[in-house]
């Protein structure tokens, strides 16, 4: 009898409050807060994962997504590859050559900018914002300044005297490799200094004049004081640029398109070259797939920094 | 002029002190130009490609450096009236406001549990999501090519703000709980004493305080929906359907010809809002990326 005397709106209170009650577990909360998040990345990041290495096992292309299984012929295939051997070198020599000089060219300017002096804030803006213009727009203008006839580049270096007739920058083998190093190093140059100007600036001062009372020279200085203290954030800095130029593939398409003569290609480029433009999913998604350690790496090495800094 | 020669006198320092000083302040300047003309050449570049005639940018006798002839607005105007331009930027516009509503409300409530409530595993996840960051889209984009067209989203800008969050969500979040963190914890306690629920908690004392913080992160939202290219160059390829960034670098290129001055005024109309947004926020990226590393 008493069921009856249950009104909806009765009902509706005992659902809403036991929710409510439920709701207020400190567990139940977390989880239900965290949920679409999850739910989001597991649905396109995590599945496309799966089927990407479904991709690498089969002969799936655009017209017959889902190919026939095919074991490992798609790794031979592509090992074999010559032009996907030169990508793979080329990735490691871009990215290799770009960080080295960013992270040269990044201490000198982070040093620059450390300087207390007029109109610091403005050069510091304009210094950043080869790093804030979308890339690919970025890049644009870089090809715009290599271009074979019209180079500006060249227009310089030939009445500064430096030669009398510029390379076809994008045209020929190292001067491509050079320009897109040089572009990359552009791009990155400011993110790298920017790290170490925070990095720097957050070592106590009071250290650094105990030092100098110490009679710590320069170069006692920075190995001593500034490398352990500012060694964390050097190294989230450097490995995310290293995973965001291994696995870039803006630069060398709008440059070079890969070329001259397939010569330029970075494990992406070749990898978009393959699957989206020639259709091959499976082939495409395994020459993807070498980009993943590198990733993974770089996970694990944050994993653990980030491990040690909450563990101090 | 007694007067002055009472004065005390202000220590002077050498000669040779004085040169090595005035030496390294030319040197310091010097440097320092060469980085920023290197930074920002390509933009004035940009700038005055857009601004010059066609005859006098494909003039090989002209200095390229300066107008040699009246600066004039066809370019642009080219890119306004005979490109789908203003298509973009709305394009645009819509895909963004579109990823910068999902990002709030998937990361807002995310970050707020994993900030605040500790849950089993709640730590791992909140590395976990923000591991995802490091996925490269150009190790997704084939299988996610497929997943589009399997929503029927093929060529269209909506399946680009399906797939950005993949990347502004582990952004988003993290920066957020950094931000979630720095509320006291005493204020929600003293609300839930009070009888405030969990959720009447965060959306009533916390929330409100973190308006900064939520504004910030629909900055990156945007501006990283800005800057992308693999996804956009995969998923879509008619000119009504795409974003400023694509449509810039590719609808300006007709078979080998290059329309070089709408080309870069494109590029130059694009940039200059992104990149000075962009500045204020610069150290607010370092600091999501560092992890909070730094102070």
């Amino acid at each position: 009898m008493s069921e009856v005397a249950h009104t909806a709106a009765y009902r509706r209170g005992v659902i809403g409050r036991t929710f409510g009650h439920l709701l207020d577990n400190e567990r139940v909360f977390g989880y239900v807060l965290v949920a679409p998040a999850i739910a989001y990345i597991v649905l396109l990041v995590g599945y496309p994962f799966a089927i990407a290495l479904w991709f690498t096992v089969s002969n799936a292309t655009v017209s017959q997504p889902i190919g026939p299984f095919t074991g490992l012929d798609n790794l031979k295939i592509v090992l074999a590859d010559d032009i996907f051997r030169r990508a793979l070198l080329n990735t490691f020599i871009f990215t290799i050559a770009s960080q080295v000089l960013q992270m040269i060219l990044g201490t000198t300017l982070a040093f620059l900018l450390l300087r207390k002096f007029r109109g610091r804030r403005i050069i510091r803006g304009l210094i950043i914002v080869p790093f804030t213009i979308p890339i690919a727009i970025g890049v644009m203008a870089w090809t715009w300044m290599f271009n074979p006839t019209y180079s500006v580049i060249n227009w310089l270096g030939i009445h500064a005297g430096l030669f009398t007739e510029g390379p076809n920058w994008l045209g020929e083998e190292i001067p491509a490799m050079i320009s897109i190093i040089v572009v990359n190093v552009w791009r990155n140059l400011p993110f790298n200094a920017i790290v170490l100007t925070a990095g720097i600036s957050s070592v106590p001062q009071e250290i650094i004049e105990a030092a100098n009372l110490d009679g710590a020279n320069f170069i006692t200085r920075w190995r001593k004081i500034m490398v352990p203290i500012i060694a964390p954030i050097l190294f989230i800095a450097l490995l995310f640029s290293l995973v965001f130029t291994f696995t870039d593939m803006t630069v060398v398409w709008l440059m070079t398109r890969g070329n001259p003569i397939n010569s330029t290609h970075v494990i992406a480029s070749y990898a978009f070259v393959t699957g989206v433009i020639s259709g091959g999913l499976g082939r495409g998604a395994t020459i993807s797939l070498f980009l993943f350690p590198a990733m993974l790496v770089g996970a694990l090495a944050l994993l653990r920094s980030l491990k040690a800094r909450t563990l101090d | 002029m007694t007067a002055v020669r009472t004065l005390p006198r202000r220590a002077t320092h050498s000669a040779a002190y004085r040169r090595r000083k005035l030496r390294n302040e030319i040197l310091f300047w010097f440097v320092l130009s060469l980085f920023v003309i290197f930074a920002i050449f390509p933009v004035y570049w940009m700038f005055i490609t857009t601004f010059k005639q066609v005859n006098d940018l494909y003039n090989l006798d002209n200095n390229p450096l300066f107008f040699n002839m009246a600066p004039t607005l066809d370019q642009v105007k080219y890119l306004f009236e005979s490109t789908d331009f203003v298509v973009w930027v709305r394009n645009t516009a819509e895909v963004g406001l579109a990823v910068v509503a999902i990002t709030i409300v998937i990361c807002v409530p995310a970050a707020y549990a994993l900030a605040r409530h500790s849950f089993p595993g709640s730590g791992a996840l909140g590395i976990g999501i923000f591991l995802t960051y490091l996925v490269p889209p150009t190790l997704l984009f084939l299988p996610l090519s497929q997943i589009v067209a399997g929503l029927g989203l093929n060529d269209t800008r909506w399946s680009l703000a399906l797939v950005y969050p993949t990347f502004t969500i582990p952004f988003c979040t993290w920066l957020l709980m950094g931000f979630f963190k720095q509320v006291p914890r005493e204020i929600t306690e003293a609300a839930r004493v009070d009888g405030c629920s969990r959720l009447g908690a965060m959306f009533r004392i916390v929330l409100p305080v973190s308006v900064p913080g939520i504004l910030t992160i629909v900055i990156f939202a945007f501006t990283l929906v800005m800057q992308e290219y693999v996804y956009a160059l995969t998923f879509v390829s008619s000119s009504q359907e795409k974003m400023v960034t694509l449509g810039v670098v590719t609808n300006l290129i007709r078979g080998d010809v290059f329309f070089w001055g709408s080309l870069m005024a494109g590029a130059l109309i694009v940039s200059l809002p992104v990149a000075f947004v962009y500045n204020f926020f610069m150290d607010t990226f370092v600091k999501g990326i560092t992890g909070g590393a730094l102070k």
